[in-house]
């Protein structure tokens, strides 16, 4: 695990640290987010080895290079005029040690050595391959001998794995398998700090409840998951905990460009970890960018229009492309090495394995299938259910005071999520109770860890009830060019 | 509230009303509020409890010495593919046990060339039952 941890801290988390460090300033979650950030990184060295050539640890270089000097360069033309304010020091080393401490836990589960199925079948295997260069890769991918390894599968763990190999050699494979699971843990941290940052600058029972309440969030996303696919070399936990800390810090926090950055972040994750996780990626950016880029309502934008340019269409409909081509920023932007890998596998002829023929069961059949095999791992939906009821009818006031979003954007999330997988499983060819038997443990994971994060959410928010009552609690302001949520 | 007292001031009968009003309310979200807080903590609880049980139950001797077993056998794969068959050579994989298929052609990645038909392999690998590896022996003919 020694080896795994440098890899992770040395490998991932340094060339990380300056790009997390400007997005995420001085908050907990950054300790979380440089390794990721450099994980995205060694992704889009790996989708430029496919294309481009070279090797991974090669295109690795230049990728970390070109983003610190870009951020150094953004820090030294705008840095001094924008505000770099963060929570105090204090509150950000206690969450990241009380984070840790809840990720200490689940985590000794390494020392049982678990190698699983498609930890070998699959993230071994495209590891090995990314790892031997783009030639490799490329006729690797394409060989049919390795159909059964889905090679459209995006290349975030294959390339942080091959990045350990190249840092620590292949003398033991394990150590791919240790740094999937150490990427999971750091997703899982980003929504701990997440859930931490909701008690703000609370009354103190609100904050301890906080931090108790973000421990126990990184704890339960290894429960849900299961020790076997948490530790075993699994990549349904890194893009599942990616995708709820999107959640978390785009469509929960307070707006501001600091949780925007995160989310973003957070989303590029999971869009290039796995398929379901581009997905899940891009319809929460969608969501994203309607919160911080609201369109304005009909009556709104008719009286905001001059009298004099009523009668110029193209000054009247130039605000609303902008409008648009912001919103389309927001959502493309973060998914776009996602999206480019989703392009390059199709341009290579990789196509997804699960709708290359029509089943042979009935719709019907299928969904009952479904409904049947998905229940059982959502049974914290009903008291998930109904604490937001209670939370809505009892807190509604202190949620807004603290200027949370909406619970609906949360829970739109997390339906939209599972009308996507029901429509997969009912659409798609493999054969139903064996596809089920093989993955739903899986595809639950985001919306079993999402509607844990929003039941901590509410706890945070109920202990700290009437907190914001007191005088001094106005809310924060906020950072220059995002509005205030609604 | 005390309305006697109160009788001849219809205002403070208001006042009282309306105070005695949000001090119900007052107690009811308390209420509520204990309600969320303790649904949320048993379900996160439960889940902490259950998560912590399922990775006791992984770090059992069993199956730790197991998983161990299973480590070495991949090395000891590994390394026999690399020492067994050339460089670049052209395989195809022969063996019935799907699982140990995935793990031959996995082993074999950024060394040797898996085929998807023995048409165009020069060499067939295989796992078949012996103590090199655990249990398992590495089978390798030249074709």
């Amino acid at each position: 695990v020694s080896r795994a941890l440098l890899v992770v801290i040395a490998g991932l988390g340094l060339p990380g640290i300056l790009p997390a460090l400007a997005v995420a300033r001085r908050g907990p979650a950054l300790v979380f987010l440089a390794p990721l950030m450099g994980a995205v990184m060694a992704a889009v060295a790996a989708e430029l080895e496919l294309g481009v050539g070279l090797s991974l640890l090669t295109w690795y270089v230049v990728v970390a290079m070109t983003a610190n000097v870009a951020v150094v360069a953004w820090w030294l033309a705008a840095g001094r005029s924008r505000p770099q304010a963060g929570p105090p020091w204090a509150w950000s080393i206690l969450t990241v040690v009380v984070v840790l401490g809840g990720l200490i836990v689940p985590l000794t589960g390494l020392r049982a050595g678990i190698i699983g199925y498609d930890g070998n079948a699959i993230w071994l295997t495209h590891t090995l391959m990314v790892s031997g260069g783009h030639h490799e890769l490329l006729t690797g991918l394409r060989s049919a001998a390795y159909t059964f390894s889905n090679p459209d599968y995006p290349p975030l763990v294959p390339a942080a794995g091959a990045l350990a190999f190249a840092l620590v050699g292949r003398g033991d494979l394990r150590v791919a398998i240790e740094v999937t699971a150490l990427l999971n843990a750091c997703a899982l941290g980003v929504v701990g700090a997440g859930v931490a940052a909701v008690a703000g600058r609370g009354r103190p029972l609100s904050r301890l409840a906080a931090l108790v309440a973000a421990a126990a969030v990184c704890i339960v996303g290894f429960s849900v998951t299961g020790i076997y696919y948490a530790v075993g070399g699994y990549a349904d936990l890194l893009w599942s905990a990616a995708a709820v800390g999107a959640v978390v810090w785009g469509l929960v926090l307070p707006r501001s460009t600091q949780a925007l950055g995160i989310a973003w972040i957070c989303a590029a994750v999971a869009s290039v970890t796995k398929n379901e996780g581009l997905t899940t990626a891009l319809v929460v950016l969608v969501l994203i960018a309607f919160r911080y880029r609201p369109p304005a309502p009909s009556w709104l934008r008719r009286s905001r229009e001059q009298p004099a340019s009523r009668g110029l269409q193209g000054v009247a409909v130039w605000p609303a492309v902008r409008s648009w081509a912001e919103r389309a920023g927001f959502v493309v932007g973060p998914a776009l090495p996602g999206l480019a890998w989703a392009g390059l596998a199709r341009v290579i002829g990789l196509n997804d394995a699960f709708f290359t023929s029509s089943s042979t069961e009935s719709p019907a059949s299928r969904a009952g299938a479904t409904i049947h095999g998905m229940a059982p791992y959502l049974a914290v939906a009903p008291v998930a259910l109904a604490v937001l009821v209670a939370g809505c009818y009892f807190v509604r006031r202190d949620r807004r005071r603290a200027r949370l979003a909406n619970p609906a954007w949360l829970w739109a999330v997390c339906l939209l999520y599972l009308a996507i997988i029901f429509a997969t499983y009912v659409l798609g060819s493999p054969e139903i109770q064996w596809w089920l038997h093989t993955s739903v443990a899986r595809t639950t994971i985001f919306p079993q860890l999402l509607l844990y994060t929003d039941l901590a959410i509410w706890l945070v928010i109920a202990s700290g009830s009437g907190a914001a009552e007191t005088a001094g609690e106005r809310p924060e302001a906020v950072p220059v060019g995002v509005r205030t949520d609604a | 509230v005390d309305v006697r007292r109160s009788a001849g001031e219809p205002g403070r009968v208001a006042e009282s009303g309306a105070s005695a009003g949000a001090g119900r309310r007052r107690v009811g979200t308390r209420i509520g509020c204990g309600l969320i807080v303790f649904a949320a903590a048993v379900m996160l609880g439960l889940s902490v409890r259950n998560g912590m049980e399922n990775t006791a139950g992984e770090l059992n001797p069993g199956a730790r010495k197991a998983w161990a077993t299973f480590d070495r056998q991949e090395e000891c794969i590994y390394h026999a593919i690399r020492s067994e068959v050339p460089e670049g050579a052209t395989v195809y994989i022969d063996d019935a046990v799907v699982y140990d298929a995935q793990r031959l052609a996995e082993l074999s990645t950024s060394w040797a060339v898996p085929q998807p038909s023995p048409a165009t392999a020069r060499w067939t690998l295989s796992l078949v039952p012996g103590r090199a590896c655990s249990g398992r022996s590495l089978e390798v003919r030249h074709r």
